[in-house]
């Protein structure tokens, strides 16, 4: 009961999230872009036109927190599921296919994840072009190796399980094999890592825009948010705290539901021992 | 006389399971008291609540509990774990994860001792070498630079006995000693125990499901089942004139009790009950071939001459 | 022995030879002729290709793959655009800055997350527990810019205890150079002790339930000895390698809290390089950064090995 307690709080968390995001198709207090300097600086308060303010442009925070959360949900769960389909490919072809194809992918898996964190990301960006296109690009790569090595352990210790070799000896086909059995054994693991990449992706997206290599003005996100409240922070603090809380809500929102299916995950599995 | 364990009225439970109910032993000073009884019969909970041992999660109350003459219920936690650690020698089951695998021996031996007694290392070193080979090992030096999973079982066996005499203690509780070893080596641990026991003076609570063994080295003995004790008393008046049914047939089935839980016995349908420990009918009635009516209800304790039995039958 | 160190050693340069191809052929993508881009746009169309022509930009890829590679063997990594220096001497200035604030970062995460760690499976829900558990939540989830942000305002400004910017070498003094890595590391530790207090925490609740445990406190040992000589003894594997993990992504990954605090180290290198799409240093950086990623893993893989004697004598044969 009490590990539920992570999924609860995770799934609560995100759907605040979830819920500004389609409050910001429906109706924003102000327009994000509309500039306003006369308007500037103005504090946050709950019975203020603007109830968290204004920045250094006059611009609605508030909505300009909704307007980004939509480049950054939808940045992270593209390239989560772009590098997700990717890596589930790789993965599954190395280990099915195994021999020299299996070892030219495991290793360029082991090269990637070689590069720590950021680091790939800035260099993919480098390369392509600033903005969404950009960040898609390099997150996406950046989470292949994860799923691939996923898939691969998986397949492999699946395949080793007594069950699967006894359909294989009464003539099941490896299709059926694959889909009867494979799939659901591996299908929750997917899903957790699944939901923690996505708390990976937007921290990755959050920094790669707060060092201005991510989303680029006019679109809003919540990183370019902060790095552009640096400069005023010293006099204007309540300018981060509004894009800092939505981030942490949102990556921990993810984290923990992961972590959750994760505990229901060993649970469940111990039990069938 | 002074006793070096008196226990009574131990009942153990986890949660609202009643595991061990109603248990009460005496061990009298110098004496080998063996505590027979089948896997899950709570041999092994009754000796851990003996020394301070129980697992987190269960909890336990008794009448009394006096180990080598310290009060268990009153004293506090500190005074326990000293108390024990000075006068008791714990030597477990299935020594294998019972001695730290990434600490040599020379490092794990002495620590209880150097604790108690604030003697040196060098000093606890050379009071191991000298148990060691007093356990029968030939060059005790080369064991002390052991790592635990470089020994064999019987080794680690004789080990864990070497460490548990290191402070001199009262009282030792070996907890099947000889499962886990062949045979020939059970002979020489259980030579080794009595040979303890004769020289050094010292009380050891025997716990096995050998009835065998037990009878041929424990002076007293108590009989287990279901977390009770069925009968008990000195081991030739139990053998020679056993009052409750279980040991009548147990003692017709020697040499081994050898048998997992819910398996039931050759002779004896049915199985070990897990359920209702505490309740105030004879356990033993579902599967007791003289079971009356009255058995389910009530049992009837009988105390003669040191000879106890839990039965309604005379 | 050998034989297990010589096989890591392999696969280590396996790695670093996949890594050097992709960051040579990731980086050839750039549109561009690197020549133009460093003689600027009004530099003659001859003068371009003379440039060209002495970098060895008119010959076929695979020769100035090797070539790159062979320069690196040498430790040449080549002229920065940017800033018109070796990029070898460019970084050999940075490192002292980058690896002060990771060496820090990780030891304030290790005493943290050992302290609250240990304390946490010790005391299986209590108060600490759950105050441990909710800093294992929250390091992973906070961005470190925020808080860096949040703790310059508040030790920086508001309290003046701390310097916000700029690193100072410890040779001009040990407590100046520790007040200048102060906050950048915390900000670094706070990201990573989540991590790693889980792994204590959960190494350590096994380690309690195992059944040395009962014969320590049958000996009647003290809490120091039940604790740490044993307990922790039997729950250092998983967090020592994670230890190692971190330390080497701490290397790659400071870009972001040198900006924020103007350290002049690896990661501000990096970030100079990819705004402006200098080549040369880039592919020299991320060579340096990840070659350290592998090598540290290396080592603490080793060092796992030598710890654990069991598995050390295992491979003691070979």
């Amino acid at each position: 009961m009490k590990k539920n307690i992570s999924l609860i709080l995770g799934i609560i968390l995100v759907f605040i999230i979830l819920g500004i995001w389609v409050l910001s198709f429906v109706r924003m207090p102000y327009n994000p872009n509309e500039m306003n300097i006369s308007n500037r600086f103005l504090g946050p308060g709950l019975d203020r036109d603007h109830v968290l303010g204004t920045d250094n442009f006059g611009r609605d925070i508030l909505s300009r927190i909704m307007y980004g959360s939509r480049n950054v949900l939808l940045v992270a769960l593209v390239s989560v599921t772009l590098g997700s389909l990717v890596g589930i490919f790789l993965g599954a072809l190395a280990a099915i296919l195994k021999g020299p194809v299996e070892k030219i992918i495991m290793r360029i898996m082991d090269g990637l994840m070689a590069f720590p964190g950021i680091l790939l990301a800035m260099m993919l960006v480098a390369v392509l072009e600033r903005g969404i296109k950009g960040s898609i690009a390099a997150i996406s790569i950046f989470m292949v190796p994860v799923f691939s090595r996923l898939v691969y352990s998986m397949i492999l210790d699946t395949e080793n399980l007594l069950y699967i070799k006894a359909a294989k000896s009464y003539g099941s086909s490896k299709k059926q094999i694959f889909f009867k059995h494979y799939i659901p054994a591996m299908l929750p693991r997917l899903i957790t890592q699944f939901s923690s990449s996505m708390g990976s992706a937007v921290m990755i997206e959050t920094s790669l825009s707060f060092l201005g290599l991510g989303i680029q003005p006019p679109y809003a996100s919540w990183g370019l948010m902060l790095s552009e409240s640096r400069q005023f922070f010293l006099n204007y603090p309540y300018l981060a705290v509004a894009p800092g809380i939505a981030i942490i809500i949102t990556i921990l929102g993810f984290n923990l539901i992961g972590d959750g299916l994760n505990d229901i995950l060993i649970n469940r599995g111990s039990n069938h021992e | 006389m002074n006793n070096t364990v008196e226990l009574k009225n131990l009942h153990i439970k986890a949660g609202n399971t009643s595991l061990v109910y109603k248990t009460s032993l005496i061990v009298k000073e110098g004496e080998i008291f063996g505590l027979v009884g089948e896997s899950g019969s709570g041999k092994t909970l009754t000796a851990k609540a003996i020394i301070n041992l129980l697992p987190q999660g269960l909890t336990y109350t008794a009448d009394e509990i006096i180990t080598v003459g310290k009060n268990m219920l009153t004293a506090s936690n500190e005074e326990k774990r000293d108390h024990i650690g000075k006068n008791v020698g714990y030597i477990p089951q299935n020594t294998v994860f019972y001695l730290h695998p990434l600490i040599k021996i020379k490092n794990q031996i002495g620590d209880g001792y150097i604790q108690h007694t604030h003697k040196t290392k060098q000093e606890a070193l050379e009071k191991a070498e000298m148990l060691l080979s007093k356990v029968g090992f030939k060059s005790p030096k080369t064991i002390l630079n052991y790592y635990p999973w470089q020994l064999s079982g019987g080794m680690r066996q004789r080990c864990n006995i070497a460490m548990a005499l290191m402070n001199d203690p009262k009282l030792i509780i070996a907890d099947e000693p000889t499962t886990a070893l062949d045979t020939t080596v059970q002979k020489q641990v259980m030579e080794l125990f009595k040979a303890i026991n004769e020289e050094m003076k010292l009380s050891i609570l025997l716990i096995s499901h050998d009835l065998g063994l037990v009878k041929r080295y424990s002076h007293s003995l108590g009989v287990m089942y279901a977390g009770q004790i069925v009968e008990a008393g000195s081991a030739s008046t139990v053998f020679d004139e056993p009052k409750h049914p279980y040991t009548q047939l147990l003692i017709k089935i020697i040499p081994s009790l050898n048998i997992k839980k819910n398996e039931p016995l050759t002779e004896i349908p049915g199985f070990v009950q897990d359920k209702d420990r505490d309740s105030q009918g004879c356990l033993f009635y579902n599967r007791c071939p003289k079971a009356m009516d009255i058995c389910r209800v009530k049992v009837r304790e009988h105390m003669k001459e040191d000879h106890y039995y839990r039965c309604n039958l005379e | 022995m050998l034989s297990y160190v010589l096989d890591r050693l392999k696969s280590s340069l396996v790695v670093l030879f996949v890594v050097s191809i992709i960051t040579f052929f990731v980086l050839m993508i750039i549109p561009g002729n690197p020549a133009q881009l460093i003689l600027g746009t009004d530099a003659t169309p001859e003068a371009i290709a003379e440039l060209s022509s002495a970098m060895g930009l008119d010959k076929p890829l695979y020769q100035r793959y090797l070539s790159w590679l062979l320069d690196l063997l040498k430790l040449d990594m080549g002229k920065s655009y940017v800033y018109g220096e070796s990029v070898t001497s460019l970084i050999a200035r940075s490192i002292p800055v980058t690896f002060s604030i990771a060496i820090f970062a990780m030891t304030m995460a290790v005493i943290i997350a050992f302290l609250f760690g240990m304390l946490s499976a010790i005391k299986k829900n209590s108060i600490i527990d759950y105050f441990s558990r909710s800093i294992m939540q929250l390091g992973t989830a906070i961005p470190s810019f925020w808080i860096g942000m949040v703790l310059i305002v508040y030790f920086g400004v508001k309290l003046k205890i701390l310097p916000v910017s700029g690193f100072v070498p410890i040779e001009r003094g040990f407590a100046h150079f520790i007040k200048s890595i102060f906050l950048p590391s915390l900000v670094l530790a706070i990201g990573e002790v989540g991590t790693l207090l889980r792994i204590v925490r959960s190494s350590m609740l096994d380690s309690l339930k195992q059944d040395y445990m009962d014969m320590a406190r049958v000996k009647g040992l003290g809490w120091g000895k039940i604790y740490i000589k044993y307990a922790l003894r039997g729950a250092l594997t998983a967090p020592l390698t994670i230890i190692g993990m971190q330390l080497a992504k701490l290397a790659g990954g400071t870009t972001v809290v040198e900006t924020i605090f103007a350290l002049p180290g690896l990661g501000r290198l990096v970030l100079t390089a990819v705004e402006h799409r200098d080549i040369v240093l880039l592919q020299g950086l991320v060579m340096f950064i990840t070659s350290t990623v592998v090598f540290v893993t290396l080592i603490v893989d080793i060092l796992v090995m030598l710890f654990n004697p069991r598995i050390k004598s295992f491979h003691q044969g070979e």
